[in-house]
């Protein structure tokens, strides 16, 4: 390489030679083939890996994707198809809480409820809900409550995500607001209550036969929410919903009800255990406490609907499998969103957060997507370096570099790192 | 074979591309920078067989094959039989294995959670059985695998 001139090093680059370079280095990671595997198990420290350290597995319509547990099913992406604004569905996270998971859906008999205290209780079919309501579209992430959960530290239990529990597309269905005037909610309502076709074998009324998610009924996040019948113009894979789930753009995913079959105007607060026992986050700045004052259990804790996912952005590649040349340009791309308004900023760090430099951000679709960021890095010498990104989003909310720690394992948005090698020319 | 025909195949033979079978031609000339070529490890190929196309029934009826399981190998000790078939109940056992190592109080606390809270029908002295296993092979001071 020394011997290249500028000249003859770009029509190499040009040729075919250089994708074998480039894409070995950019997706080292996407298959299962490795020369050492990583660990079994992480911790008791924090896990060091992007992912979690899972086995790649394969399941119905799904490519490889990386198992947390296999009874009920838990999957999570792999870093590399992060590349791109909108998560394939194939590739898209899975997280159920229960085992029984339909198989299969009859949509002659299957019906999209809406009951409790409406004037006019609604029976849908599936033809109705596409025929007879205007399709509306959004492009939304859903984010587990939990992702990057394995970063805690003290660990707590729970699924120990990397950062691969969460997924951006363009979702297209129904208005909630326009099934809700067509139900007539009647006054008096407080909250509405959203549960799906997939159960558990647990006895009834404990948690472990059902799951139930409230919104309350004022929530504006309800105005963008959606009963979403496609995902990317396709229909929703079974793993993530079929035939319908609510969309809820700005909200953790575990408000993204699956397979969506009932929707209940109540007339008092959910007291169901997935509302006032799970899914709850300290009332304090960024949900943030400490394992004595939880043990403690003096905490003040509110439904983690209470807030919008935090701002986070992610270093896609250079993933640090592979040493990168020395003297090259690194071309470092990765996403950012936030729950609450627009990315408007993403910044890179060559020097491990010591300082910034603004980051060019990619096309705009809208703001509860993922909006792709790159930067051109000129290491300046070989040898071992941590590049970091943080983003702002539009009110201002800037990327903390504090780890965060509460008993659930949630709300997870510290500055994201990632160690490069530099090799010598 | 030409000269210009030779080249080419050395310049593929750098970028790390030549098929199998080419160690003669390797052996035959010296390569600038070649570290290590014609590195095959032994092993199965990761291999699953492709899906089948949906068949032609245009019913209602919208679904796909079974969820794939796994038993994890958990570790050997007293306990295991007991914890493979109560908390086998409602979730699989990768549900441990998954786990970081966790403290004697927080298995204790996640045990309770599973009875207390969700119902799980295991006897007091399974129970007892169950998390004594725990404490035993999944704290960060036992575990080991």
């Amino acid at each position: 390489m020394g011997r290249l001139s500028r000249r003859s090093l770009l029509a190499w680059l040009g040729s075919g030679a250089a994708g074998l370079v480039f894409s070995g280095q950019a997706r080292a990671q996407v298959g299962p083939r490795a020369a050492t595997p990583l660990p079994s198990f992480t911790g008791p420290g924090a896990n060091p890996y992007w992912n979690g350290v899972n086995p790649f597995v394969s399941y119905p319509q799904k490519l490889p994707l990386l198992r947390i547990t296999d009874r009920g099913i838990q999957l999570e992406t792999p870093r590399p198809y992060f590349l791109s604004p909108f998560t394939p569905n194939a590739a898209f996270y899975v997280r159920y809480h229960l085992e029984l998971i339909p198989n299969a859906v009859d949509l002659s008999t299957w019906r999209l409820s809406l009951e409790g205290n409406v004037e006019r209780p609604l029976q849908l079919g599936f033809d109705e809900l596409v025929k007879n309501f205007k399709a509306v579209s959004v492009a939304a992430v859903n984010q587990c409550s939990g992702n990057s959960r394995s970063r805690f530290q003290p660990r707590v239990p729970g699924a120990q995500w990397g950062n691969g529990a969460m997924g951006n597309a363009r979702w297209t269905g129904v208005r909630l607001r326009e099934l809700l005037a067509s139900a007539g909610i009647k006054s008096g309502t407080v909250q509405l209550q959203f549960q799906g076709l997939d159960r558990g074998p647990g006895p009834e009324g404990k948690g472990a036969d059902a799951v139930m998610k409230s919104l309350d009924l004022t929530d504006p996040a309800l105005d963008d929410a959606l009963v979403a019948y496609l995902m990317n113009d396709e229909p929703l894979p079974m793993l993530n919903g079929f035939p319908i789930r609510l969309v809820v753009p700005g909200k953790f995913g575990v408000y993204w009800i699956k397979h969506l079959t009932w929707i209940r105007a109540l007339t008092s607060e959910d007291t169901n255990y997935w509302m006032a026992t799970a899914y709850r986050i300290p009332d304090t700045a960024r949900g943030n406490t400490t394992p004595a004052d939880a043990a403690a259990g003096k905490l003040k804790t509110v439904p983690i609907g209470h807030v919008r996912m935090p701002v986070r952005s992610f270093i896609v590649v250079p993933d640090g499998s592979s040493k990168l040349p020395s003297g090259l340009p690194v071309r470092v791309q990765g996403i950012a969103f936030s729950g609450d308004g627009p990315v408007v900023k993403v910044e890179f760090s060559e020097n491990d957060g010591r300082s910034w430099v603004e980051a060019r951000l990619g096309a705009d679709h809208g703001p509860y997507s993922f909006r792709t960021w790159e930067h051109t890095w000129r290491p300046s010498r070989a040898g071992k370096h941590v590049i970091a990104v943080r983003a702002t989003d539009g009110r201002g909310n800037v990327q903390p570099d504090a780890p965060v720690w509460n008993p659930g394992g949630y709300l997870w948005n510290r500055v994201e790192r990632q160690a490069l090698i530099v090799g010598a020319g | 074979m030409t000269g210009n025909r030779c080249l080419g195949i050395v310049l593929l033979a750098a970028a790390g591309a030549l098929a199998p079978g080419s160690t003669a031609l390797s052996q035959a000339r010296k390569v600038p920078g070649l570290v290590q070529e014609g590195n095959y490890a032994p092993g199965n190929l990761g291999m699953q067989m492709q899906p089948a196309p949906q068949n032609n029934d245009a019913g209602a009826v919208y679904g796909v094959g079974p969820w794939p399981t796994y038993t994890p190998p958990l570790a050997d000790g007293d306990g295991r039989e007991l914890v493979q078939s109560f908390c086998g109940i409602c979730h699989s056992t990768t549900y441990i294995t998954m786990q970081p190592p966790l403290t004697s109080a927080t298995w204790e606390a996640v045990v309770n959670k599973m009875i207390g809270t969700f119902g799980a029908p295991i006897p007091e002295p399974s129970a007892q059985a169950i998390l004594a296993y725990l404490k035993s092979h999944y704290t960060p001071e036992t575990r080991k695998e």
